[in-house]
């Protein structure tokens, strides 16, 4: 015992000796110190005992993905754990219930809502709206097939109550109930939209009454399972309040009303018995200007301290040319 | 008629029809031992916070700071080691916990460092956040993951277990600018003073006048 114990005092003196010894030659030399480790045996022969005195365990790999691990390395990793590969399942059920796009998308006139049907681009206007007619007669007629008493005062009524239920519905959040009033295009878009924000809508008033600019019908898989496409032109009032998931107003207004004008587009199995009117999708035109997002920071301007009058005749002109030029610019086509 | 609608038509719970993979997720197929293993059964909570809605608030109110929490599960670490790497960015604006993260010569610390620049896209993705820059870690902290055990050799047929830990780390940003303390700061001598006297001249000295 007493042998061990000198031995091993004897051996750590001589390591720290030579560790003292060599430190600043190995400085000054610019190598690399070694450093001892005096848990392990110096004999590095026990290195390998050592090692072998631990049964290997394989850890699992959390991080893994699957997406990004090769075929060949996926079915290595299967034949390694005895698993047959996923059999490709063929059969699927389909349930079409809506199209999944619009079919002849409705153009709107540049400058709708702007220009008075006065002027001669407005008349231009109303004289190419007449002659686009046909096809829309045509596809009119056909709903009327299936639906008796389709007539379009009564149908521009109810696809302005789908509007404001389906904007309702979008402001509880109801995800459930909302796919009464939105077909399943439409619907990823909208629950996209209402997500992590508060909305507060509210419908104030039709300024021109919805009335129907296009209507098209088309037949998918077979020819009797034909579905009807009609775009409303919707000319309202409303107010809009974004807020996000902190409260705090991220686009729009509680009391500021603005004019939208917006053209959507409805759709309906009409060969399915149970088939309704379902808001398909909103035309944005390609000429429309891409919207800016709304901006959070600002500058804080300077207050400039007033001293003449003249000047505050000045800013009192400019501040009114602003106010008309907001009311101008309030009437442009405003899409969600 | 919509799925949603014959669901309802016919009054049935959730939990009778359900899609097949939900269905399965509840039949155990795998080994009895793995019974017990729930990975995420700590780590769901968490996220959570990132889906509270919070009700509007009017011009005149402050705005609410925005906040993200995010997290990174059963990374192959000591809890206890990256308990070190957690503490020191607390209270730090983002960029410059991730500056000092990088020099940081701990294993924990690329984690950590890149849990923290996915909270900071997740914030301006998703949360409104305009500046994810302007942000402050105002939650770090570490939780112990699974725990894996190996057998180890000892002498006289002897054996000692080994056990191969994992960690899950979890932090929350928020905006605007860190408080000048984030813990309680030690208070002044002559303060310290002042509270030693107040608390000699409040205690009661029985049978005295």
């Amino acid at each position: 015992m007493a042998l061990r114990v000198t031995n091993t005092i004897g051996l750590r003196l001589l390591q720290e000796v030579t560790q003292g010894f060599l430190a600043p030659v190995a400085v000054t030399a610019n190598t690399q110190i070694v450093r001892h480790r005096r848990t392990k045996h110096w004999n590095p022969k026990w290195k390998l005992f050592r090692r072998l005195k631990v049964m290997p365990v394989e850890l699992p790999k959390f991080h893994e993905k699957v997406e990004d691990m090769t075929d060949e390395e996926l079915r290595l990793r299967l034949k390694k754990q005895g698993i047959l590969p996923p059999r490709p399942w063929v059969e699927r059920q389909f349930f079409i219930h809506s199209t999944g796009g619009v079919f002849e998308p409705y153009v709107p006139p540049e400058g709708d809502g702007k220009v008075s049907p006065v002027s001669k681009q407005g008349a231009m206007q109303s004289l190419q709206f007449l002659g686009k007619k046909s096809k829309t007669m045509m596809a009119i007629r056909k709903i009327r097939q299936y639906e008796e008493e389709f007539d379009s005062p009564s149908f521009c009524k109810e696809a302005s109550k789908i509007y404001i239920k389906m904007h309702e519905l979008m402001m509880d959040k109801d995800n459930e109930d909302i796919i009464d009033v939105v077909t399943e295009r439409a619907y990823p878009e909208v629950i996209h939209n209402i997500k992590n924000k508060t909305i507060h809508w509210k419908f104030i008033k039709d300024i021109e009454l919805p009335r129907i600019v296009q209507a098209r019908c088309t037949d998918i898989i077979t020819k009797e399972n034909i579905f009807a496409q009609i775009t409303v032109r919707f000319h309202t009032q409303q107010t809009l309040a974004i807020y996000d998931r902190f409260g705090r107003l991220m686009h729009g207004s509680e009391i500021i009303a603005k004019d939208v004008l917006e053209y959507v587009v409805f759709e309906k199995n009409v060969s399915n018995e149970y088939g309704t009117w379902r808001v398909h999708s909103k035309i944005i035109p390609d000429w429309l200007p891409p919207k800016e997002p709304s901006q959070l920071t600002y500058k804080k301007k300077k207050e400039v301290p007033v001293e003449e009058k003249k000047d505050e005749k000045v800013a009192q002109i400019a501040a009114g040319s602003k106010v008309v030029e907001q009311s101008k610019a309030g009437e442009k086509l405003v899409t969600q | 008629m919509t799925l949603n609608a014959i669901y309802r038509s016919f009054n049935l719970s959730s939990k009778v029809i359900q899609p097949f993979s939900v269905q399965c997720s509840q039949i155990h197929t795998s080994p009895s031992k793995l019974a017990w293993q729930n990975e995420d059964r700590s780590t769901k909570k968490w996220l959570k916070y990132n889906e509270k809605m919070y009700p509007p608030q009017g011009p005149d109110e402050e705005p609410r700071p925005a906040f993200v929490c995010h997290q990174r599960t059963n990374i192959k670490y000591s809890p206890w080691k990256m308990w070190y790497v957690a503490c020191l960015i607390r209270g730090m604006p983002v960029d410059e916990a991730i500056k000092q993260l990088k020099f940081v010569l701990k294993k924990g610390a690329k984690d950590v460092r890149e849990v923290l620049e996915e909270a900071k896209v997740m914030a301006a993705k998703e949360h409104n956040v305009e500046f994810p820059s302007n942000m402050w870690v105002a939650e770090s902290f570490v939780g112990k993951g699974t725990v894996i055990k190996g057998i180890r050799r000892h002498a006289r047929a002897r054996f000692g277990t080994v056990e191969y830990f994992h960690c899950h780390y979890f932090v929350k940003l928020e905006e605007g600018k860190p408080p000048k303390h984030y813990y309680q700061p030690s208070k002044e001598p002559k303060e310290q003073l002042e509270d030693w006297l107040s608390q000699m001249r409040r205690r009661k000295i029985t049978s005295s006048l």
